[in-house]
């Protein structure tokens, strides 16, 4: 009976109910798009870190990582890649040789990290090739050359053919130099990584640091995500003498981001109902003030205080609730619209998104998961949005309100 | 024992920190089973208030009313709650019939809030449209029903939840001459046959007319009880 009446009493006012439904439909749709907006830029960065910058798993030297020195090949590399082969998760391995150094020109110089790469391998892994936007990817009758970052590439004025000078350590620690011609320009999603890296072939970064045929890193891509933890942990038990890192130890900037915008999207979605919530109270508190005779009314027949604050909270309940599932509706029809479309951002946030590594066009990911959580937030709404009417309505004595 | 109401120098007071106003005061009211009882006199006399003391809707400054033996003056208000859904029934000068429920839901609402099944509700709700002769009118809104016939709705509500008595606050004033008597066939008959015990306020001599038992208050003190031979 209690919902017959809260359900019933709703639609008294029409006008007045639907547009407090109709503002819970935009606050969760609203909501609900912050949350596919987050949704879509965390995974699309997470793909970039681990599909086209870091893989999920990379493996070094334990003494590398302290100093990057070239001197810290990985030892029985070759072995170990052989070893890999035998791990049905693996989908592909790369090799990179990495050394610090200087990269020098006629107007300029800048530090960089030199990376000598195996191009089938490193396609297969970070599809660099597709990120040349001039130029083309290393000839096999070449030996010096190199690809520079777009924002590299502006800020020492390099064009293609450009010729450049790479200074870094060899394993002696003896000051080494080699020359270099641009063969391209690559552009990634992450403007500061293109700043920071060069890639050259890995035979010349050998040859020019006098590592042989060692490297420093293996990258892996695993076939599935999930499998991340239990491919790490196996690899830990077999390679224990090596340093077995996943994409949210070497990125933890990443990891960081992934958490922050999950309890931000909360915050933001609780902003927006606690908003929504005074416009809630307001209505509720007009529709007891102008019950008061018939509240009066049902207390003297014998409603008890615990019914009539269950009728309040149920009216609110239901007011609140109504708009919930039209908004989830609506938002997961435009989110999955911009799923497939993608949005775009203009030219002047694009540079800003790629300075903090994010794609330029975001494609919006339906946040199924989290949607118990948006109802469970618009209930405790309409809990909070009750207190105040329930009150009222409880403080009602029978013989004055129906003399009113 | 056949005490229904038994009032003890009851007194309500109004500005008790400034000019006391006596709008009951010291008042004796003793009503048996199955009495139908008037309670007359001119407006501002308490005839109100009184019902509402007797009622349990207020509370007494001084005195004592007794419920069929149960001093309802030092129940807690949520007692008073439950106390008047098992033992009053009420009629309202403006119906008050929730206007969102239908006839038959008006009456079966009560009957709810004593947690009587849906079979034995349905009964009820039967059988009292069959006695206020609005059986053809059970899904229909308050909205949709004339005054003479909310009015007997809100009988049948009152007499859902089976009371000890039926206070009525004026409940023909606002029904024209046909619906005023008709309720108050209605209202008589259930008094005969069911041995409903009714109190009801009124300024209407119609009404006053079809009283067994007449009390006059004047200035929130009983004037005259008087006492008459059936005219059913």
């Amino acid at each position: 009976m209690i919902i017959k009446i809260s359900w019933r009493n709703i639609w008294r006012n029409k006008m007045r109910s639907l547009i407090i439904m109709m503002s819970v439909t935009v606050g969760i749709f609203a909501g609900v798009m912050v949350l596919s907006l987050y949704k879509g830029m965390i995974n699309s960065r997470i793909a970039t870190v681990i599909y086209s910058e870091i893989g999920h798993l990379q493996i070094h030297d334990t003494s590398f990582k302290k100093d990057f020195e070239p001197i810290y090949t990985l030892k029985d590399g070759n072995k170990i890649l052989h070893q890999l082969k035998n791990f049905p998760e693996v989908k592909y391995v790369a090799t990179r040789s990495l050394a610090m150094g200087m990269l020098s020109t006629t107007t300029g110089s800048s530090g960089v990290q030199i990376n000598g790469i195996d191009s089938e391998q490193e396609n297969r892994i970070s599809q660099l090739e597709q990120k040349i936007k001039e130029g083309a990817p290393f000839s096999k009758n070449k030996y010096n050359q190199i690809y520079v970052g777009r924002k590299l590439a502006d800020k020492l004025k390099l064009k293609l053919g450009s010729k450049l000078v790479l200074t870094s350590t060899d394993i002696s620690n003896e000051i080494v130099s080699s020359a270099f011609k641009v063969a391209a320009i690559y552009e990634s999603d992450n403007a500061r990584l293109d700043e920071m890296n060069v890639y050259i072939k890995q035979t010349a970064l050998n040859d020019m640091i006098g590592v042989g045929n060692q490297f420093h890193q293996i990258i892996i891509i695993l076939k599935n995500d999930s499998s991340l933890n239990s491919v790490q942990a196996k690899l830990s038990q077999q390679f224990e003498n090596h340093l077995i890192e996943n994409w949210k130890t070497i990125s933890p900037e990443t990891e960081l981001m992934v958490d922050t915008v999950d309890i931000t999207s909360y915050i933001i979605i609780g902003i927006i109902l606690f908003a929504l919530a005074f416009g809630i109270i307001n209505t509720m508190l007009m529709a007891i003030l102008e019950r008061t005779k018939e509240i009066g009314m049902m207390m003297a027949l014998g409603m008890n205080k615990l019914r009539l604050f269950l009728l309040v909270l149920t009216e609110t309940f239901l007011l609140t609730i109504a708009g919930v599932p039209i908004g989830i509706l609506i938002s997961w029809l435009v989110a999955n619209y911009y799923h497939e479309h993608g949005i775009k951002w203009s030219e002047s946030e694009k540079e800003m998104m790629q300075s903090f590594g994010f794609n330029t066009t975001i494609y919006t990911d339906f946040p199924e998961e989290k949607i118990g959580m948006v109802v469970f937030i618009v209930v405790l709404t309409a809990l909070f949005s009750c207190i105040y009417p329930s009150i009222k309505a409880l403080q009602l004595k029978p013989v004055e309100a129906l003399s009113k | 024992m056949n005490t229904v109401i038994d009032a003890h120098n009851i007194s309500k007071i109004y500005n008790k920190e400034s000019i006391p106003v006596y709008a009951i005061n010291n008042v004796h009211l003793h009503i048996e089973r199955g009495e139908f009882t008037a309670l007359i006199g001119p407006s501002g006399s308490g005839k109100t208030t009184l019902l509402n003391l007797i009622g349990g809707l207020d509370r007494p400054d001084q005195g004592k009313i007794e419920i069929n033996g149960t001093d309802i003056t030092k129940m807690s208000s949520n007692e008073l709650i439950n106390f008047r859904l098992k033992n009053i029934g009420f009629v309202f000068q403006s119906f008050n019939l929730i206007p969102v429920l239908t006839a038959r839901e008006n009456v079966s609402f009560v009957m709810e809030l004593q947690g009587k099944s849906k079979l034995e509700r349905n009964e009820r709700v039967h059988a009292l449209f069959s006695q206020i002769g609005l059986e053809d009118k059970l899904d229909s809104l308050p909205s949709q029903l004339s005054g003479g016939q909310q009015q007997r709705v809100a009988v049948a509500r009152a007499l859902a939840s089976k009371p000890q008595f039926v206070l009525a606050d004026e409940p023909t004033a606002n029904l024209d001459t046909v619906a005023a008597n008709k309720l108050m066939d209605i209202m008589a008959l259930l008094n005969k046959e069911e041995k409903m015990t009714f109190v009801f306020s009124t300024h209407d001599p119609r009404v006053i007319e079809r009283a067994r038992r007449v009390i006059t208050l004047v200035d929130g003190c009983i004037s005259s009880d008087t006492a008459k031979v059936s005219t059913q």
